[in-house]
């Protein structure tokens, strides 16, 4: 019996039983055929790992599992780097609305230092923590990471966050204090 | 004229950049953009001066924070964990 025939024989027949694990993990059935896809497509291509004898079944579910998890850590990750890349783009369209606001120049021209600290305090402590320590104390993403115990991309996300709400009440204070140039609404898009 | 495209994927990478996170190859292409459009060139400089702002705030924050912050970051590198 060739590799081929002997998978066709053992594994292939496992598909609808491996479609159900799939289902309950992904909830989605497009989403469970794609993962069946992949779990016998691993399962071919580590075929002669299988130990001849053993329960099938079980060596796929498992396979199956690590490709559900394994995928889920990915999009995990890229969505965690969109929302990063979001809170730059939030940045850039703030700035569009201290521009029509007419307090586009507010960090330069006014000493904001007592509603900066103010805005700060305000913050939730998990967001606090991290912008008092990189912008205020200067320390490197590493630093915080090892510091707070917590990985590298959490603490951009929490950075950035931090970043914007201090913007956004920064400009709501710059406007709110008459230093506008030009009456627009505030609300940043 | 920077097309909008570029413009976004360098807006995207505005605080990484201005934090001395991105790689060289990214620093090159968001300098040789900001040079050339002026727009996206503003975004970055506001966002500086709003980061300058920032680090000189630090005489007004309450001294207890920082030390707070700073004794709170020491005792986890060390393990502690809070709550």
């Amino acid at each position: 019996m060739t590799a081929d025939s002997e998978f066709a024989a053992v594994a292939l027949p496992l598909l609808p039983a491996i479609a159900r694990v799939a289902h309950a993990l992904t909830v989605d059935d497009a989403d469970a055929d794609d993962l069946v896809q992949e779990t016998f497509l691993r399962a071919y291509k580590h075929w002669r790992t299988f130990e001849r004898g053993s329960d099938c079944k079980s060596w796929l579910s498992a396979i199956c599992r690590n490709a559900f998890f394994e995928q889920r850590r990915r999009e995990s990750r890229s969505t965690a780097v969109e929302d990063q890349e979001l809170e730059s783009l939030a940045a850039a369209r703030l700035h569009n609305s201290a521009r029509a606001s007419g307090v586009d120049n507010m960090f330069s021209r006014l000493d904001l230092g007592p509603a900066i600290a103010r805005a700060i305090e305000a913050l939730e402590p998990r967001y606090r923590d991290v912008v008092v320590l990189v912008d205020v104390e200067d320390f490197s993403y590493e630093q915080v990471a090892e510091a707070l115990g917590i990985p590298i991309g959490t603490v951009r996300s929490r950075l950035y966050r931090a970043r914007r709400q201090l913007q956004e009440a920064l400009l709501a204070f710059a406007v709110d204090a008459g230093y506008a140039t030009a009456s627009a609404p505030i609300r940043p898009e | 004229m920077p097309n909008r495209s570029e413009c976004e994927a360098v807006v995207r990478q505005l605080w990484p950049y201005l934090d001395g996170a991105v790689s060289e190859s990214q620093r090159e292409r968001i300098v040789a953009h900001l040079e050339g459009c002026v727009n996206c060139a503003s975004h970055f400089d506001f966002a500086q001066s709003f980061l300058d702002a920032v680090a000189a705030a630090r005489p007004h924050l309450p001294a207890n924070e920082v030390l707070r912050v700073r004794v709170m970051s020491a005792l986890m590198a060390e393990g502690f964990e809070a709550q």
